[in-house]
Formats: structure tokens, sequence, C-alpha cells
């Protein structure tokens, strides 16, 4: 599978708008990531895809259009909210289950419990599995066929480090050779390195999509540069009558100063560092975390 | 069915083999048909010849039950307990995780079957044969409960209440399905032909396996000896009738499962 796209997606509940004209698109290596508050659409988005929920619009796999029908879904691993299976199988027989359904060997089942680092609980029944282990054990069956495409709904939940590490392996494992990851999540800050697109919903609409570095961008949040000051008041004095008139805006706490400025202008605003010699120890830039503009995104959404 | 729909096959079957309360009943309905067929032996002539419709009567009464409780978590079970969708992103067709569900459940009562009835003709050398000619028509009655205990569970959101509607079903259909017809001879004064009652007794599961099994083990004159004048529906309808009860509940169930639009 080179490229997969949505083409304007409606679902409608009744008289509620799930979905209302959504389009995204994934190429070849790419990991895409749906953002959004709950309600949004994200999950029934994925839905879509997997034809468990009904829509108009098009889906369009290298360019013709298709339907989310089984030879689709031949190509596809999918990991949904919530994950759960029987409470009596254990984790090796739910593999066994998934990997018989899709042709894979028991040899795969036996790798794939290594990856997700369950092989020394396999034979124990899901209903003693912690969260993260049930979320472990999905994302197993998720990738058991090695799919082109995988669709992973919230899949950080409950994960601890290792969980999130074997997470982060598959990610990249998928990116690298040349397949396709779909991830609605809500833990954006995560998400941000390891991703190529992001796609932002609100209320079943598509209110805006790109790259993590471009949405920062649109988003146009300030900056904040800290400069954390020598003890010597003369220098002090000096750097700080300074960047007050560059930036009225700065605030001083214990020996740092800090300031807001529009990313257009942090080259400028770090250039203070020469305007008084031997006044900054060390500077600072925090960029605002991804949140931050989503939230910015969101509210200018209305 | 496709590679996804035997899978699902066999890990229903296996589900239900491995289930506890599969296990007890299976076990119980074979301490019974023993206990039944010892009694038979021991027992003068005329007890012996009341084997066959003692085992009748009790197959009648447990096998429905066994088949509806069977069937009535299939859809319902996997939704609730958030694993439909799952199932579903597999490549297979709605209908086909129905039929593999109705399959594999149907394959682990035939074994609660063939054990309770294996342990009567094993205790009933002299009665085999008699005893082994109830093996289809239980198999269908099983089959037919089942594809309704699975329909119930296409209608129902919550998995307790197609508990409570298989219970209701059994109460019906086994019990006052035939005091309500006796009610209705009754209150017609004899209007309604005995056809008439003939055929609504045979277009019910039980009636129809009741009915036929005891003709056949017993001869056609055994319901009237018995005070009961019924005509029988004939082989053609009486097949067509048993292929009914199970092939239009699960292809209901079917495409109830295929009209659903969110599937979580």
């Amino acid at each position: 599978m080179e490229s997969l796209e949505l083409r304007k997606v409606s679902v409608r509940f009744g008289r509620v708008s799930a979905l209302d004209s959504v389009s995204i698109a994934l190429q070849r290596g790419q990991a895409v990531t749906l953002l959004g508050p709950n309600g949004a659409g994200k999950s029934t988005l994925l839905k879509v895809l997997l034809g468990l929920v009904r829509s108009s619009g098009q889906l369009i796999v290298d360019g013709t259009a298709t339907r989310a029908d089984n030879t689709f879904k031949q190509q596809v691993g999918y990991l949904p909210e919530a994950v759960a299976f029987p409470e009596n199988l254990s984790g090796d027989q739910v593999l066994r289950f998934f990997a018989r359904a899709r042709g894979s060997s028991r040899a795969r089942v036996l790798e794939v419990l290594k990856r997700v680092g369950l092989s020394s609980a396999a034979g124990r029944a899901v209903r003693g599995y912690s969260r993260g282990m049930r979320q472990r054990l999905g994302l197993g069956a998720a990738m058991i066929s090695e799919p082109e495409l995988l669709i992973l709904d919230e899949p950080t939940g409950g994960l601890d480090l290792e969980g999130l590490g074997v997470l982060w392996s598959v990610l990249t494992e998928w990116r690298e050779r040349g397949r396709m990851v779909l991830i609605s999540t809500h833990d954006l800050s995560l998400m941000e390195h390891r991703v190529d697109q992001m796609y932002l919903l609100k209320a079943g609409r598509l209110i805006t999509h790109g790259s993590p570095v471009s949405l920062r961008h649109a988003a146009a949040i300030p900056v904040r540069v800290d400069f954390e000051l020598v003890a010597d008041s003369a220098l002090q004095r000096a750097f700080l009558s300074r960047a007050e008139s560059a930036n009225p805006s700065m605030q001083l706490r214990a020996n740092t100063a800090s300031m807001q400025v529009p990313a257009e202008r942090l080259l400028e605003t770090i250039n203070l560092l020469g305007a008084v010699p031997g006044a900054v120890a060390q500077v600072r830039v925090v960029e605002p975390g991804l949140d931050l503009v989503y939230d910015e995104l969101l509210r200018r959404a209305g | 069915m496709g590679r996804v729909g035997v899978a699902l096959l066999v890990q229903e079957f296996w589900d239900r083999a491995r289930d506890r309360w599969v296990l007890t009943i299976s076990a119980l309905f074979a301490l019974l048909c023993s206990a039944v067929t010892l009694y038979g032996k021991s027992a003068d002539e005329v007890g012996t010849q009341l084997t066959g419709p003692s085992l009748v009567t009790l197959t009648s009464l447990l096998v429905p039950l066994v088949a509806l409780v069977l069937g009535h978590d299939a859809v319902v079970g996997e939704r609730e307990r958030n694993t439909l969708g799952m199932l579903l992103s597999l490549p297979v067709s709605r209908f086909e995780v129905v039929l593999a569900k109705f399959a594999g459940r149907l394959m682990a009562l035939l074994c609660s079957i063939a054990l309770g009835l294996g342990a009567a003709v094993a205790i009933a050398h002299g009665q085999s044969a008699v005893l082994l000619r109830l093996a289809l028509p239980t198999s269908l009655l099983g089959a037919s409960f089942l594809a309704l205990g699975i329909l119930i569970s296409s209608v129902s959101r919550r998995q307790v209440t197609a508990a409570s509607l298989v219970v209701v079903c059994w109460f019906c259909l086994v019990f006052f399905y035939d005091l309500g017809l006796l009610g209705l001879l009754v209150a017609s004064d004899g209007s309604v032909s005995t056809g008439t009652i003939g055929w609504l007794v045979s277009i019910n599961p039980a009636g129809l396996f009741r009915t036929e099994t005891l003709r056949r083990l017993s001869g056609p004159g055994v319901l009237e000896h018995l005070g009961v004048a019924v005509g029988g529906p004939g082989r053609v309808a009486e097949v067509l009738i048993w292929i009914a009860w199970s092939v239009l509940p699960i292809g209901l169930s079917g495409l109830l499962l295929a009209r659903e639009r969110d599937m979580r």
C-alpha cells in the first residue's frame, strides 16, 4: 500500500453529526495522529476505515476508490480503545486465535509475545492481566500479521514506561519498513516527535492538519526565553535595563529574566546576550508545549 | 466459510467445551438419561417400554434450555465485553461471524447430547437402536433452540436482558405453548380441527420433537393412546420446519448485525 485517503467522510447517528466531511491522507512510511477532545470523532473515523460505522465519502487506496471490505481489512491491524478479550483465555490463546484468523504461524505468535514483553505471562488467563498488559496484548494482536496499516485507538492508555517503549519501537519499525500507522490519542506530548502528520478534529469537523512543526507555526504561540543572570548586581541592572526596553513584558524571578516573544523575534531577543557582556550566565529557549498549541488551535476554531 | 470464520468456530467450540456451566449441565443430562434408562431396565415390561418416552420428555425439557443458554451471550456478550469491534475488524463478514458462533456452539451442544444419549445407550443394551433414533431429532431440537438463543442475543443490548428473554422463551415454547393449545381446544369446543391443532403443535420445535419422536419410538397410535389425537405434518413439512427454525433465526441475526450502524 503506497497511499491511503479518506475523502469527505460524513457520519450521522440520528440527528447528531459525528463526522462532517472530514478528509485525511497517509503516505507509505508515515505515522499520522488524530487529535481532538472527547466526542471529536476520532474513534468514529478509525471505525469508518474498518467498515464498523456506516458513512458517506470515499476510501481511496493507491489512487483507486475502494471499500472497507475483507480484501482491504486483510491489510489492516486494529487496536481498539479499552481493548478487551475473553477473560478465561490466556494471552497465548488470544494471540493464537488472531494468528489462525490471519494465517500467521505459531512461530510468529511466540515472536510477538516476546516483542510485546508478555512471554512470561503468556500462559496466564487475561483476567489476571493489568490494563497495560491487555494493551500490549492488543498491540500484539493488531501486529500479528504484519499489516500494511496499523490503526491504534488511544494506544498509550495504561501503558507503563516499558509498554511505551514497546509501542515506540513498533511505531518506528512500521515507519522504517514503509508501512503506515494511524493513531488516535490524547497524549500530544508523547506523539510530537513520533508522527509525521497531525489532524485536529473538533465536534466532527477537521480544524486543521499538518506536521507538528507546521502546527506550531500556525498556532503562533510566543516562545519563552529565560536569561539566567550572574550574581553581579551592576551587570544585572545594566542587562535588565536593556532587556526591559526591548521587551516591556519581561519578568524577573530570582536571578532569571523571562520574556515571551513571537517566534520571528527569537533571534533578535537572543542577541540581547551580547548587549551587556558577562551579564548572562545561561540562556534557555522554552518552546510552548504541543498541548498549548492544541488548545490555541481549538480556541480559534471556536 | 473463510479462515477467520473457521478460527472463530474452533474458538467458540473450545470455549464452550471448557466452560464449567456447559460441563456441569452435560454431566447432569448424562446422569438423568442414565437414571431414566436404569429405571426402565430394572422395571417390568411396561416400565421398559416407557424408557423411550421418558427420555423424550427429559430431552424436550432440558435440551432447549441448554441450547438457549448456550446461545444467549453469543453476540451481546461480545458487545458487552467491547470485543465485537476487534472481531469485526478482521477480514470476516458479519453474517459469517454469526454462522461461526452458531456452528461452534452447536458442536459443543452436540457433544453434550452425545454424552447424555451415549450414557443411556451404554446402559440399555437391548434398546440401543431405539435410543439411537433419538439422536437426530434431539440434535435438530438443540440446533433450533440454539439459533433462537443467538437471535435473542443479537436483539439484546445487555446480557442480562438476553438471559431473561431466553428463560421466558423456554417457558413459553416448552411449557405454556401446549397448555395454550389445550386451552384453545377447550375454549373452541371442538370448532378448531385436530388437523389445525396438529399443525400448531408442529410449528413449535419442542412440540414437533415430542410428537414425532414419540410416534416413531412407540408407533403411530401412541398419541391417540395418550389422548392426544394429533396428526403429524408429514415428512417433508417436518424437515422444512426443522430447517426453518435453524436457518431463519441465524439469517435474521446476521441481518441485524449487518444493519448495525455503530460497532463498538
